[in-house]
């Protein structure tokens, strides 16, 4: 097998031409990925919502029902972080736009070549995992900022925006001494060993909620 | 007589050649003219009759006043046929009266000559329309059969009654009725004949007689008198039987070249001549009694009078035949020619065929038409005699020629096969079909262009369909490739892979073929078709195309009967610019409401109906009218091709359609095309 998967990586493949899906599924199956299909969007929809979406999805464009672009759409919509491989038997430019627009990781016309359609899918993966890990940090990060206080938080946003004790206590109205105690334990939630590394982590959470 | 009868002609249309004038004058007069002209003539004839008494025999062996009284209501239409016995009577009475026979027998006898005169009239106006003219088979017999026989035949037994009756003449009544018969029946045949020939063609009109003619004929007529005179006059009683055929060469001539009118006339001739030359005790038949005598010369004349009838009246038929078949040939508005069928030698040719092949009539008389290069593929000679060989007639055959400059033409030849001259000959009329052809090729070019435009439109389609089995081909085949690589390959996986490579391959070439069909340039083949199968067909074809434009496609093939006569391909075209007509015109239709209902119906028991519903934007009212026209369109970016070319594909089906607004909105075309019947439906 030319691509061993580490860990059964998951292909979502999306047609209602029967026989092509079940060639695409061997083909896959072959390079070593758990491939799941589906006949229409629809059934994509019921089937995998809210299983967790690991893996890429292979997606035809012209189908019956909700085309591929209109699931690209809502997907975007809830969270956007399923790679996506447009593969179609007729391309035309404005879907082609549309689809790379919506962030689809490839458009791919049938017949595709092996490496061609086997490269996306890595690609897909690829971005699949890096989504993946990004996902997890940020929800690691979030989880910290749970931890705090509504004090500690207002302290946590002075510092990160560069006050002085002196004047975050003079501008919470309590003791520098408390500002220090708290200080010291958002450094702690927040597992940073220094204010820059503080304020990285703020960052991090602020370009999340942007 | 003839002169005056010449007069009263004016019954018939053949001799309206007479002047405008004299015709209104004559009409005016002609109660009166007909009347009196048939006294005159009537009394004339008697007196002739008279002359011509073998004496101390009373009976005249020709008697022309019956017979003038038959010509004269043959002349005349029946209603005034009153009038014209009615002025022979005064000339039958003053006639008679001379002679001084019984009031009674006199009366008797206008009975008897009236009577033969109606019955030969007649009968001869019932079974003959228009004119006694001598110059057909039909017309001569006709008058001979009922003028010449049935009207003496029937009359002189009345006569023979009369006569006895009133005790008058001497003899049997047989006797009687013989001498009678035989003297009516030669007048019948000699003197009527003449005297309608004057009236049949306008002589005195001036137009019919050339100046070479008219001396040709006095030739004939002062050698038949001459010789008539020697023969019946200057030979003694007992002479050699050979000279009775001496006026025959006479006769013969003018049977061939003067035709009806000369012939009769020369009978005539040689009758008159013969008897008076009898009646004054010279000639032949002198050697008997009187009664012996003339009964004798009767038979010589009969015998001799109803075979030359019969001649002229077969030679101007034929001669009428030929100057019809050479009016045609020369009037023709398509080119003729006349070849032999052994070497294509060209015998003749009219006009029109010089002027479209742009020879000069010596450039091609005596010619072979191979010589001349005039078959682009000479083996069509040879079948074109192959063809006319069986009942010898053919009709369009198309055929490729050349001009005297070589210029191809596209020709339809039809022919027969005749004989001219004892030699069998092809006569042929061209037609120059290089025009229609032309159009006919633009007809196809047009469906062509049409049938590239609707595949333009579907090309996304088209790719989608081929690409999609294509795409799984690969597939597989590249599965089967990385499984072949493993170390126990799953021989079952792999042979479904290659079932399914196969079926694949199966469906690609499919919808090949169905594109192929649309795009391929073809002459209307027409075979039984079954509609329903079709129109599902080009269902599955267009059903990429209504998903993507979510136009439903809903089916009501409800026609009993669905077999029609027809080019598949054109009708699926047809049916395929209906189905895409209305998918188009939804294009601004909610998508929940884009129903697209393709309906069959019987319209008849020989029509069935197809109609294809949208739920569109409809017609414009104004637009309707024009809408099969080519190159009219109510799209924005539409060619207004694609309702023409149905309407050329409908017309060639012997079809019809129509098109109309839904009241619920949108628009339904019909497409009423003829059924096959259960006889014929099987192929």
């Amino acid at each position: 097998v030319i691509n061993p998967a580490p860990d059964q990586q998951v292909v979502h493949l999306v047609d209602d031409d029967e026989s092509f899906r079940k060639a695409a599924s061997r083909l896959l199956s072959a390079a070593g990925y758990e491939v799941r299909s589906y006949r229409s969007a629809g059934d994509f929809a019921l089937a995998s919502h809210d299983v967790n979406r690991r893996g890429c999805l292979l997606l035809d464009v012209r189908m019956p029902g909700p085309s591929g672009l209109d699931l690209q759409e809502s997907l975007a919509k809830e969270d956007g972080s399923l790679p996506i491989i447009f593969l179609t038997a007729h391309a035309d430019v404005p879907s082609s736009v549309r689809a790379m627009k919506g962030g689809a990781v490839d458009f791919l016309t049938k017949p595709v070549k092996r490496d061609v359609l086997l490269n996306a899918v890595r690609t897909a993966l690829a971005r699949a995992s890096q989504l993946q890990t990004t996902h997890a940090h940020r929800v690691e990060l979030r989880e910290r900022v749970e931890r705090l206080t509504v004090r500690e938080r207002e302290v946590f946003q002075l510092v990160v925006a560069g006050r002085l004790n002196k004047q975050i206590a003079a501008e919470l109205g309590m003791a520098e001494r408390t500002v220090k105690a708290h200080r010291a334990q958002v450094m702690h939630k927040m597992e940073a060993t220094s204010v820059a590394e503080l304020v990285h982590l703020a960052d991090e959470l602020h370009s999340e909620q942007a | 007589v003839a002169k005056a009868f010449e007069a009263t002609s004016v019954t018939w249309p053949d001799t309206a050649d007479a002047r405008a004038e004299g015709r209104s004058l004559l009409a005016q007069w002609r109660p009166v003219l007909c009347p009196v002209l048939t006294c005159i003539a009537y009394y004339l004839g008697s007196q002739i009759g008279f002359a011509l008494t073998f004496r101390p025999h009373p009976v005249s062996v020709l008697w022309p006043a019956n017979s003038i009284l038959l010509a004269a209501l043959l002349l005349t239409p029946i209603r005034g046929w009153g009038a014209v016995l009615l002025g022979a009577f005064p000339a039958h009475c003053l006639v008679q009266l001379q002679t001084h026979i019984p009031i009674g027998m006199m009366l008797c006898y206008f009975v008897s000559n009236s009577c033969e005169a109606v019955i030969g009239a007649g009968c001869i106006r019932h079974f003959l329309a228009g004119p006694v003219r001598f110059d057909s088979l039909r017309s001569t017999s006709i008058f001979c059969l009922y003028g010449g026989l049935l009207a003496p035949f029937l009359s002189s037994f009345l006569d023979a009654g009369f006569v006895q009756l009133n005790h008058w003449g001497a003899g049997t009544y047989w006797e009687l009725w013989r001498i009678r018969f035989s003297s009516n029946v030669l007048s019948a045949l000699t003197f009527a004949p003449a005297v309608l020939t004057w009236f049949a063609s306008p002589l005195l009109n001036g137009r019919s007689w050339r100046r070479k003619e008219f001396f040709e004929a006095i030739l004939l007529f002062f050698g038949l008198a001459a010789t008539t005179y020697a023969t019946f006059y200057k030979v003694g009683p007992s002479p050699n039987p050979t000279l009775f055929l001496a006026p025959l060469p006479f006769l013969l001539w003018a049977a061939l070249r003067l035709g009806p009118r000369g012939t009769t006339n020369a009978i005539l001739t040689v009758t008159f001549l013969a008897i008076w030359s009898a009646a004054h005790g010279h000639g032949p038949f002198t050697a008997d009694t009187p009664e012996q005598n003339a009964r004798s010369l009767q038979m010589f004349l009969i015998v001799m009078a109803i075979p030359f009838l019969f001649l002229a009246a077969g030679i101007e038929e034929r001669a009428a035949a030929e100057e019809r078949f050479t009016n045609a040939f020369r009037a023709s508005p398509d080119p003729i020619s006349i070849t032999r069928v052994r070497d294509a030698i060209v015998l003749d040719v009219n006009e029109r065929w010089l002027a479209m092949f742009r020879y000069d009539r010596a450039e091609v008389i005596g010619r072979s038409l191979f010589d001349l290069k005039f078959y682009s593929s000479p083996e069509d000679r040879a079948r074109l005699i192959g063809l006319t060989a069986g009942d010898g007639a053919l009709r369009d055959f198309e055929s490729s020629v050349r001009d005297k400059n070589g210029t191809s033409l596209c020709v339809e030849l039809s022919g027969v096969r005749a004989d001219v001259g004892g030699e069998p000959c092809l006569i042929i009329t061209t037609r120059d079909i290089t025009d229609r052809k032309r159009a006919e090729e633009a007809d196809l070019n047009l469906v062509h262009a049409a049938r590239l435009a609707a595949l333009g439109q579907l090309s996304a389609s088209i790719a989608h369909e081929i690409n999609q089995p294509l795409g799984a081909i690969l597939s597989n085949a590249d599965a089967a490739e990385m499984l072949l690589e493993s170390d126990s390959p799953p021989l079952d996986e792999l042979r479904k892979i290659v079932a399914d490579i196969r079926s694949d391959d199966i469906r690609a070439s499919e919808t090949i073929g169905h594109i192929r069909m649309l795009t391929r340039k073809r002459t209307t083949q027409l075979n039984p078709v079954n509609l329903h199968d079709l129109i599902m067909d080009v269902v599955r074809l267009v059903a990429p195309d209504a998903r993507q434009r979510r136009v439903s496609l809903e089916m009501a093939l409800t026609a009993p009967q669905c077999t029609v006569l027809g080019d598949r391909v054109q009708l699926q075209q047809a049916v395929m610019n209906l189905i895409l007509n209305g998918m188009e015109s939804m294009a601004e239709t909610a998508a929940t409401g884009r129903d697209l209902v393709v309906r069959t119906v019987e319209k008849s028991p020989e029509q069935i109906e197809i109609a294809v519903s949208d739920l569109g934007r409809g017609i414009p009212p104004d637009k309707i009218s024009r809408l099969f026209e080519s190159f009219f369109t109510t799209k924005e970016n539409g060619v207004g091709l694609g309702l023409a070319v149905v309407r050329s594909i409908v017309d060639a089906h012997h079809g019809s359609i129509s098109a109309e607004n839904n009241p619920g909105g949108g628009a339904t075309f019909r497409l009423v095309l003829p059924l096959v019947t259960t006889e014929s439906s099987s192929p």
